[in-house]
């Protein structure tokens, strides 16, 4: 898949359904490195990491918001919108690489890499946040075909969702704000079905809310202006990462990088030994292990389809939904306690196959 | 939130001017701080418990209490204390005739032995109440001129209305208004709605609902009909889009865990099973979440480790002067320094029995003589029964729904009204649970594998208890005295108990039971209820046995009243002794129906804010 | 602790017997180990090599045959005075997490541990308790299901 240049109701549905499957895209990773932490140890960053988790969530929401509102149709079922892991995401003219893998430094670096604040180098970039430049891996991210069909990258996620801005303002000017906004109101998610402290659930229905949304993922990810903290006062998720690599928690007039807070407790040893990028054709097949990880990317599966539903018109669907999170975190769990035939010293894992089922 | 930062240590608060000491960090003293802090007064809350509580990690070690603990009582995730001990079921003994039992901290003088607890930590026994909150009906507040029975309020129920939507607002109440009518007068203005829809009802409830659903009985001449219906709680769930009228057009925002860091947790119920003694994921509301409100806006310190030990009064004035406390180190030792503090406005909001013997201890029992009297409690009789199929018992919220059919009607002139819960936990209360089963099941059914797993399904998921909540008169019998032979590590008395089921009483108690056999026997279901002489809490009333429980609902210790000789404090809880001190809680309440105390001493608590800012600005 | 491989899969498998849990879902729980030492730990290694020699009698007697396993197990293991406590202790542990002070003629006859009170092994043994999956529930305070799943009909069904 290409992305163009938004012109179209339709490109704009594009730009969205790759919006949610990004948002999606940093699940799987946040929840390995959760789950293979020892439940009751490393609560400071167990709880650090689930409140990250929880606002991809919320990010995923409001994406599906927006394609709600502009009368698309949030589809998490289609093949590829799960990643294989390891995938990979822009950081600016590299990329960088997203795996499945347990609780650890590598791991915290992967999440900040995720998170991390766009610093625009202005000499490759071009007005649009778009690089010029070959890539040899396959992004979470599709590159863009320019009009003139010139091959060109995002250089971040922040890009990306300029990209969508722009484009909504371009064609609420050209179409008018009714003709963009179409979709129907009953098919939002409301703060009745979703909410959690940090950043409320925005229901999308003109320009002004898009765009509220947009401006609530980019800075929950990275912060607000450079500063640590998002408009609503939460720290960015980038910084509360940070927290865990440097071990010490921000306070609320901390400069970027030197925490003074408190230290946080972090036992790199109390985790479980997952394969890292668990593939189930790996396990043997006639293993209980193989059996679980069946189960697992089935009931997964399930998940997604049940979201989707949700996000289709049935708002009230999304709270048996996301009671689905409780069972995958006890299968997740299941997986990571069994060790994995023929190699020693290490565990199972989940391994988000969803299209292999 | 900063909110830890107000956690001050005895130095600092001995260097700073208070307008207002409150005793006690739980609901009462907590809408107190709050509401008076917010106008800018500077508030002292005096805290017997340890004030470590107020972290996600310090609430994590007392689910981590709970989770290790061989005996999960209401108290299990509390260390124990006897600095500042708190009532555990599991220290409550049968009493020998002849002489109390007074090996544990409540000092039972019987001759009913009741087995009621309260916390003294952060939050009060909020912490494990259960946060079911039924307002009290119409007809409660007018009991002896409509029925003869108990006390009339000085306050209409219509008096306190208002004050009930605070206190639903504060406390985050899901729930159906429409399931809430059983008294004869309009209790709701008809476009009133809870902040949150109602929990939805349990599978079980369903189950129950099906074959009792419109069942009739009849109770001295008349014919009830009777419905499962929700109880209003204090969780959150749903926010309701009909409540935006009350909130300043704004959905309801739920209030989740109490935390440092964001926490992202605890603002919707989960369905944990675990209410009564403790929310994991803090979706229960707990007075903490009101107290972290009070330290953030600056005006309020807590001082924990602090017990109140003696109200000094001027002399001259009759107002207090000082409250003399001692404050300890650690949990296990004595060791402790007693010091004073002053304020312009007191308050004791450190629940029914605490601010009674407080005010004994200190020789204060009032002109009416009425302190520490009229003692009352919600007694419970337990019925138990296996249902005929699967109804999926432990899960859910402790309790979603049940029968509140007999909460009110005319035979209130001969006997307690009492609400009936269906209990989503089980047998548990009344056997000790699922545990109790598996130990049977191996130890004296000899089963293991598949036996055992079928075994445990048939005898756990088919379980029904009927929780039956009978309605308790005030009687000055009824109470809590203090004597210098009986005291604590810190030397302070403690609580007597002095409490007898009155006649009333176990009359509704054994029309309870009744119930239940007509309940069991139209469902089909194996009544095992049983109710042994050897129990602490056995009563035998004419020719029957039972076993009674306690309900936690302590209330009416100092009665408000409508003057000096005949209640302990005025309307809006202030002592009619000591004009610049406030009694406030559930000892207020001269009688207590059959609602779950707690929301109706939060509007009371409201309610009397008004006159403590009067008498503040004065 | 020194743990032999060998006897803490014999332990394993013993234990699917004594719970129909399979081995993937015992080791799901992550309390193999926290068990098998539970038992050394009170009553002994020499014990536990008993119990463990026992059970392979019966399986050898079995050959195979789960009503013979079944009934060997009775005869050899879960009747014999020494061996049966604590095997229904091992099955309690599985279930609920706790460890139950053995009976009293019990400890008369093979020894008081200093160990050998009721304790619950550990907060996550009390949550990976198995009786509540039988009964398509979770441990009182742990593993909520989430908001309003209670009002629908439980997944049980008979083995």
């Amino acid at each position: 898949m290409h992305l163009h240049p938004i012109e179209t109701v339709e490109d704009l549905y594009n730009y969205l359904y790759v919006a949610i499957q990004l948002e999606h895209a940093t699940i799987p990773p946040y929840l390995t490195a959760l789950y293979s932490i020892h439940p009751g140890t490393n609560l400071d960053a167990y709880n650090l990491i689930r409140v990250v988790a929880v606002e991809e969530m919320l990010h995923l929401t409001l994406a599906a918001n927006m394609l709600n509102a502009v009368g698309g149709n949030p589809d998490l079922t289609g093949e590829g919108f799960v990643p294989i892991y390891p995938a990979y995401l822009p950081d600016g003219e590299t990329d960088f690489k997203v795996g499945l893998e347990k609780f650890s430094m590598s791991a915290i670096d992967t999440f900040l890499n995720i998170e991390r604040p766009a610093v625009v180098d202005s000499r490759n970039i071009k007005r649009s946040g778009l690089l010029k430049i070959s890539r040899k891996n396959i992004s979470i991210l599709p590159s863009f075909k320019s009009s003139a069909g010139e091959e060109l990258h995002f250089h971040s996620i922040g890009e990306f969702y300029n990209a969508i801005a722009e484009g909504l303002k371009k064609l609420t000017k050209e179409l008018g704000e009714e003709t963009v906004f179409c979709g129907d109101h009953s098919r939002q998610i409301t703060a009745e079905y979703y909410y959690s402290g940090g950043g409320e659930i925005i229901t999308v229905n003109d320009l002004d809310s898009a765009l509220a949304a947009i401006r609530l993922i980019s800075e929950q990810g990275e912060g607000y202006e450079g500063g640590i903290f998002d408009y609503e006062g939460e720290l960015s998720h980038y910084y509360r990462f940070q927290q865990i690599k440097l071990g010490k928690y921000y306070h609320k007039d901390d400069k970027p990088g030197h925490p003074s807070g408190e230290d946080l407790s972090i036992d790199w040893d109390a985790v479980y030994p997952i394969q890292s990028n668990a593939r189930m054709e790996e396990y043997p097949k006639d293993s209980e292990l193989y059996d679980g990880a069946y189960e697992f990317n089935k009931f997964y599966k399930k998940f997604l389809k049940e979201l989707t539903v949700a996000l289709n018109g049935k708002p009230e669907m999304l709270l048996p939904a996301v009671g689905a999170m409780f069972r995958i975190k006890e299968m997740s769990y299941q997986l990571m306690r069994n060790p994995f035939p023929g190699k020693e010293g290490i565990t199972g894992a989940p391994t988000f196959q969803v299209d292999s089922i | 939130m900063r909110h830890l930062k107000r956690v001050v240590t005895h130095q600092t608060a001995l260097e700073k001017e208070y307008d207002v000491v409150v005793v006690g960090s739980g609901i009462s003293g907590s809408i107190i701080a709050n509401e008076l802090s917010q106008k800018g007064y500077k508030i002292l809350i005096l805290e017997a418990g340890p004030g470590k509580d107020l972290t996600l990690s310090g609430y994590e070690k007392y689910l981590n209490n709970f989770y290790t603990a061989t005996s999960k009582d209401n108290n299990a995730p509390y260390k124990r204390n006897p600095n500042a001990s708190m009532p555990r079921s599991v220290d409550v003994k049968k009493k020998k005739p002849g002489k109390p039992n007074a090996d544990s901290y409540l000092v039972q003088n019987g001759p009913f032995i009741s087995d009621f607890t309260y916390s003294r930590v952060v939050g009060g026994t909020t912490m494990h109440f259960e946060s079911k909150l039924p307002r009290m009906l119409p007809e409660d507040f007018n009991v002896l001129s409509t029925y003869g029975h108990g006390l009339d309020w000085p306050i209409n129920y219509e008096d306190l209305m208002p004050y009930y939507r605070k206190a639903e607002f504060e406390m985050g109440v899901s729930g159906n208004v429409s399931s809430q009518t059983f008294s004869k007068q309009k209790a709701y203005a008809d476009d009133y709605v809870f902040p949150m829809k109602e929990m939805p009802p349990s599978y079980l409830d369903k189950c129950v609902a099906k074959d009792l659903d419109g069942a009739e009985i009849k109770l001295a001449g008349k014919t009830y009909s009777l419905k499962i219906r929700t109880f209003p709680q204090g969780r959150n769930g749903i926010p309701n889009e009909n409540y935006k009228k009350f909130n300043n057009g704004e959905l309801f925002k739920p209030v989740g865990a109490v935390s440092e860091h964001q926490a992202e947790e605890g603002e919707r119920c989960q369905g944990n099973n675990n209410c009564t003694p403790i929310c994991p994921v803090q979706a229960k509301y707990d007075g903490r979440k009101t107290l972290a409100k009070a330290l953030g806006t600056g005006n309020v310190d807590i001082l924990p480790q602090t017990v109140a030990s003696r109200v000094v009064i001027d002399s001259a004035t009759g107002k207090v002067d000082q409250i003399v406390y001692k404050s300890y180190q650690e949990l296990d030792s004595d060791e402790h320094t007693t010091s004073t503090v002053k304020a312009k406005l007191f308050v004791l909001a450190a629940n029914a029995v605490e601010n009674a013997r407080l005010m004994l201890a200190s020789g204060l029992n009032s002109t009416s003589d009425q302190m520490g009297r009229n003692l009352m409690d919600h007694p419970y009789i337990l019925t138990w029964a296996l249902l005929p199929k699967i109804a999926g018992t432990t899960r859910g919220t402790i309790c979603t729904s049940g029968i509140s059919d007999l909460r009110n009607g005319d035979f209130r002139s001969k006997q307690a009204a009492f609400a009936v819960d269906i209990h989503n936990d089980g047998w548990g209360w009344a056997t000790g649970g699922a545990e109790t089963n598996l130990l049977n099941i191996v130890d004296n059914q000899n089963k293991f594998g598949k036996d055992l797993r079928n075994e445990l399904v048939h005898q756990i998921s088919k379980q029904l208890l009927l929780a039956n909540m009978v309605e308790m008169m005030p009687d000055p019998k009824n109470r809590i005295t203090v004597d210098h032979k009986y005291v604590d590590r810190l030397r302070n008395p403690r609580p007597i108990v002095t409490m007898e089921i009155p006649e009333y009483t176990m009359e509704g108690i054994a029309f309870a039971r009744q119930l239940s056999k007509f309940v069991f026997q139209r469902l089909g279901a194996e009544d095992y209820s049983k109710y042994d002489p050897m129990d602490y809490g056995y009563v035998k009333y004419k020719d029957e046995d039972y076993a009674i429980r306690g309900g936690n609902h302590l209330a009416g210790t100092h009665i408000m009243g409508t003057n000096a000789d005949d209640s302990v404090v005025d309307r809006n809880q202030k002592s009619w002794d000591h004009k610049n001190l406030y009694l406030v809680g559930a000892g207020s309440m001269p009688t207590i129906g059959t609602s779950n105390t707690t929301l109706t001493l939060a509007a009371l608590c409201f309610m009397s804010v008004e006159a403590m800012l009067k008498d503040l600005e004065a | 602790m020194d743990m032999n491989n060998e006897q803490l899969d014999e332990f394993l498998e013993m234990s699917t017997v004594l719970t129909a849990f399979s081995a993937y879902k015992l080791k799901g729980t992550g309390q193999l180990e926290a068990y098998f030492n539970t038992v050394v730990e009170i009553v002994g290694k020499a014990t536990m090599d008993e119990l463990l020699n026992a059970y392979r009698k019966v399986k050898k007697a079995a050959n195979n045959d789960e009503t013979v396993l079944n009934k060997q197990l009775r005869f050899q293991i879960l009747s014999n005075d020494k061996l049966g406590p604590i095997t229904r202790n091992i099955i309690k542990m599985w279930f609920i997490g706790s460890w139950y002070q053995l009976p009293n003629a019990w400890r008369e006859n093979y020894g008081e541990a200093e160990k050998d009170s009721t304790f619950v092994i550990s907060t996550n043994a009390y949550i990976e308790g198995l009786l509540w999956p039988t009964i398509d529930s979770h441990p009182p305070g742990a593993k909520a299901p989430g908001y309003g799943t209670w009002a629908s009909k439980p997944q049980i069904s008979e083995l």
